[in-house]
């Protein structure tokens, strides 16, 4: 099953997230700011990495970019891809982002479907991101 | 997705957030140049309006949104903190607290809301066109301060189209799309929106789901079930025109869209199968990575991920394009260079027919704020242990509570069947094993409501916490400087105590500052510093917690007391004459007693100390006032940790079991009938060297019997605390002290006088529990 860590300050922002993510059959996981998130990789055994990182941006701590970029510099064997998502909707947000190594940039509040087409895409998962686009909601 | 546990989370979670604006505000307003704790009040503003982007909280957005705005500028030093910028924010602040309040109590923010948040938002807005960024403000103003709305906005797709699987059409060319929203009332219009829909000339597909969630549980019988809730989306091959027509009557509540375009765009022939979605949305996140490994300096990881990324997209497009640059990828290195793998991801973007459509949907709001530049970095805090904190609803706290009070009640009753078993049964040995369970027992429900009393506990800090902000506007009001210093808020209290300790408090400081504290012109002729200090103290001594309100005011004017006190008739000229300074400023404590010369707003109009001194003896909790004139006055308040468990001493009188709460009593006595000394009427003994005057609890309770003595003649007096005095009661017998949970009187029973409640009995009767103090006045 794929995991996800689902990084955000903001509770109700992981409760939101993390029940979208889980109700397209992923395990999810939170962390509260980028320092734990940090910590969560690291208590990670190797075969059992995430495959996917959800991360907001301002958070206290650590903040997003710096996670992405504390993330991108460690030895790992699977360096998963990042969606950055924030309520800033400026294409230099979305650059930032980029700068920092994410992979992909939603803006707050996620869509359900962007969110969950965005992390089926990224994560590979064919069946997920078939099932998001095709008419679930009848 | 369950909403309502969503919107729990919401409104516990926007609680949080707005006490910590509250807090952090007045910090900052201590220390304007702190940017930590400017940082911090910006997040929790950010974080309250992310949450509100969860849900169509409209104007709750609207107001938290430019209260983010405004703190970002001040946080970017574009402007200035003021003390009006802080009242206004409060003040937004404190509105937003009355939506939450809607939203938690109806799920939903009361229609006519807009009204007050279009008023604070521009308030705060206001702020900041005042400032020096004026033109991108202004133009920030006048752009809605919505978040963009999915189903409006610029998106070239309306969102309400994934609904439908235009793909399976794409071979058809002039598919129309819409979307029909029927009014609530449409059925009283004779309108038939299903019909309507089902007759749509060529209709291809038609797919319908409740416009909002339909009620679940008790929200049923509230629904008008008279109203429609349907929204329709469905396309057709049909010519517009003739579309348009059918839709005549209600052309108002149907939004249009060329499906055509996208479809032939982005779903071409070769790939029927993948949804356009599918395909734009990867084609984006392809560009994305495209982007991504074009931007110099990036370490390993970044390619590694860029490429896991890559790999992944390419897996979710079907296709022979797609298989062959899976292989492709495949025999690049494992090590490959950001530049070669950016270079094979350019050449080999899956389906280059797709419109590459960024992630990003457009959003015009702030077109000229540079937020990305300029966002927080905060990473230098040191790393703690993340605190575990289980959140429980209060009434699980409350049952388990309630249910220890039956368990304490009920193991009670042990020592009476052991009487039982030895007495009635003959059983001495089973008495004494009855008795030694009863040991074990009661030593585990004494854990367990220890306990379970922690879990209850909160820190006084709790509710001193907004008296910041009181003082703050009070203050403020009045002209006057005040300092407010907090100690010992880390003192822990029963949450019931905790809670009604809030309204006293207030009333205290209310008054401290009104009557206590002198105006700065005043308090400098006087030869004090000009700004006056309220200090709120509180600890723990022994089983009570003691909070003190100490000013350095003015103080308490006796003769002004006693004048007062007269005039309105409290008390007599000659009793007054002879009441000590000390004595004398007690008289505030009485009902409808008020100094103030004039009614103010702030301390009312003579519900004054008398109300403070009910509420708290309410709580069993008991005021005392020390007054020096021209130098303060403190007021001393003794609370009981805990309100949940009381313990009594069980008395007996006339035949009637009584309880006295224990912590009033000062000591049980015997006293020969002999030494009990009447003058006319009254009664006393002398203790210890010590007068004590006696009152017969029979008296009292208007019972016509005579204390009886025991076989030695002694009589038995019950010492308690009055007033800072001893009074003895004479009853019949004691018999014990014992824990109880007691029961305040209700119904008609609630205004009997003397009584402090009824608790259960370990043998299933009901004992009455006094409240001397009543009883004695």
């Amino acid at each position: 099953m794929y995991r996800i860590l689902v990084v955000d300050d903001a509770a109700t922002v992981r409760m939101y997230h993390r029940k979208l993510l889980s109700d397209a059959g992923w395990h999810t996981e939170e962390a509260l700011n980028g320092v734990e998130a940090l910590e969560c990789v690291h208590a990670q055994e190797s075969d059992e990495a995430f495959d996917l990182y959800v991360v907001d941006v301002n958070m206290p701590r650590m903040d997003g970019y710096s996670f992405v970029r504390e993330l991108r510099r460690l030895e790992l064997r699977h360096q998963a891809p990042v969606v950055m998502v924030s309520t800033e909707a400026q294409r230099q947000d979305v650059d930032a982002a980029l700068d920092a190594g994410a992979n992909g940039y939603l803006v707050k509040p996620a869509q359900p479907l962007d969110l969950v087409l965005s992390a089926a895409l990224l994560l590979g998962d064919r069946e997920a991101a078939r099932a998001a686009t095709q008419g679930v909601r009848t | 997705m369950n909403q309502a546990d969503l919107l729990d989370q919401f409104v516990i979670e926007a609680r949080e957030c707005l006490e910590a604006i509250g807090k952090r505000l007045l910090d900052v307003e201590q220390d304007p140049d702190n940017d930590e704790l400017l940082n911090d009040l910006f997040r929790s503003v950010h974080t309250l309006k992310g949450n509100c982007g969860l849900f169509e909280f409209k104007p709750l957005e609207r107001v938290v949104h430019a209260g983010e705005d405004l703190l970002d500028r001040v946080r970017h030093r574009t402007l200035a903190y003021s003390a009006a910028l802080a009242d206004a924010l409060l003040e937004a602040m404190d509105y937003s607290a009355q939506l939450i309040e809607q939203i938690e109590r109806h799920g939903r923010i009361e229609d006519g809301a807009d009204a007050g948040s279009i008023a604070h938002a521009s308030a705060l807005r206001a702020f900041v066109c005042d400032s020096a960024s004026a033109s991108s403000a202004e133009a920030l103003a006048a752009l809605p301060v919505v978040a963009a709305d999915p189903a409006s906005g610029e998106d070239v797709t309306p969102s309400w189209m994934s609904r439908l699987d235009l793909a399976a059409f794409a071979s058809k060319s002039g598919v129309l799309a819409l979307r029909y929203l029927p009014e609530e009332g449409c059925f009283f219009k004779g309108e038939d929106p299903w019909r309507l829909a089902r007759t749509v000339p060529g209709l291809l597909q038609l797919k319908v789901e409740g416009a909002c969630a339909w009620p679940q549980g008790d929200e049923r019988a509230a629904w008008d079930c008279y109203q429609c809730n349907l929204d329709i989306v469905l396309c057709t091959d049909a010519p517009r025109a003739e579309v348009e027509a059918h839709f005549r009557c209600v052309a108002e509540q149907v939004a249009w869209c060329d499906a055509t375009v996208n479809v032939r765009t982005a779903a071409p022939p070769s790939d029927g199968a993948v949804s356009p979605l599918l395909r734009k949305r990867a084609a984006a996140l392809w560009n994305d990575q495209c982007e991504l490994l074009a931007r110099a300096g990036h370490s390993a990881g970044t390619v590694r991920a860029a490429r896991r990324a890559l790999t992944n997209l390419l897996s979710c497009v079907e296709g022979a394009a797609a298989s062959a640059a899976s292989a492709s990828l495949a025999e690049l290195s494992e090590e490959v260079s950001a530049s070669s793998l950016l270079t094979w991801a350019r050449s080999n973007a899956p389906a280059a027919e797709a419109v590459v459509v960024a992630t990003l949907s457009p959003d015009a709001r702030m077109p000229d704020t540079d937020i990305a530049a300029v966002l927080p970095r905060i990473e230098d805090s040191p790393p703690a242990a993340p605190q575990k904190v289980l959140k429980v609803g209060q009434e699980k706290i409350d049952r388990l509570m309630e249910l220890i009070g039956e368990m304490v009640v009920a193991k009670n009753s042990l020592p009476y069947l052991a009487q039982r078993a030895e007495e009635v049964f003959q059983q001495r040995e089973l008495a004494r094993e009855i008795k030694a369970q009863y040991a074990v027992i009661n030593r585990i429900a004494d854990d367990l409501q220890h306990a379970i009393m922690q879990v209850r506990m909160l820190p006084v800090g709790a509710v001193f916490q907004r008296f910041g902000r009181l003082i703050r506007d009070i203050s403020r009001k009045l002209g006057k400087e005040v300092n407010l210093v907090v100690e010992g808020e880390d003192t822990e209290a029963d949450k019931n105590v905790i809670e009604s300790l809030a309204d006293p408090l207030i009333h205290i400081l209310r008054n401290s500052l009104d009557h206590g504290i002198e105006l700065p012109a005043v308090r400098r002729a006087a030869g004090k510093a000009p700004a006056g200090t309220i200090r709120i103290v509180a600890r723990q001594e022994s089983d009570r917690v003691i909070i003190e309100i100490q000013d350095d005011g003015a103080g308490v004017n006796a003769a002004r007391v006693r004048d007062k006190a007269v005039e309105r008739g409290l008390i007599h000229a000659d009793q007054a004459a002879t009441l000590s300074d000390d004595d004398a400023v007690q008289l505030i404590f009485l009902p409808g007693f008020s100094t103030a010369d004039q009614i103010s707003d702030l301390s009312g109009r003579g519900v004054g100390m008398d109300v403070v001194r009910t509420a708290i003896e309410r709580i069993n909790g008991g005021v005392e006032l020390t007054s020096v004139q021209g130098q303060g006055t403190t007021l001393r308040l003794s609370l009981p940790l805990s309100m949940a468990v009381t313990t009594v001493m069980v008395v007996e009188s006339a035949g009637r079991q009584l309880g006295v709460p224990m912590d009033l009593i000062v000591e049980t006595v015997r006293v020969p009938a002999c030494d009990i000394h009447h003058f006319k009427q009254a009664r006393t003994t002398v203790l210890r060297g010590r007068v004590v005057p006696l009152r017969a609890l029979n008296d009292l309770l208007a019972l016509d019997a005579a204390p009886i003595p025991n076989d030695a003649g002694e009589l038995a007096v019950l010492v308690i605390r009055h007033d800072n005095e001893s009074v003895g009661l004479l009853v019949d017998q004691f018999q014990g002290a014992s824990d109880i949970i007691l029961k305040p009187l209700e119904g008609v029973l609630a205004g009997l006088i003397g009584f402090a409640g009824t608790a259960l009995m370990g043998d299933g009767g009901v004992l009455m529990v006094l409240n001397p103090k009543e009883l004695l006045q």
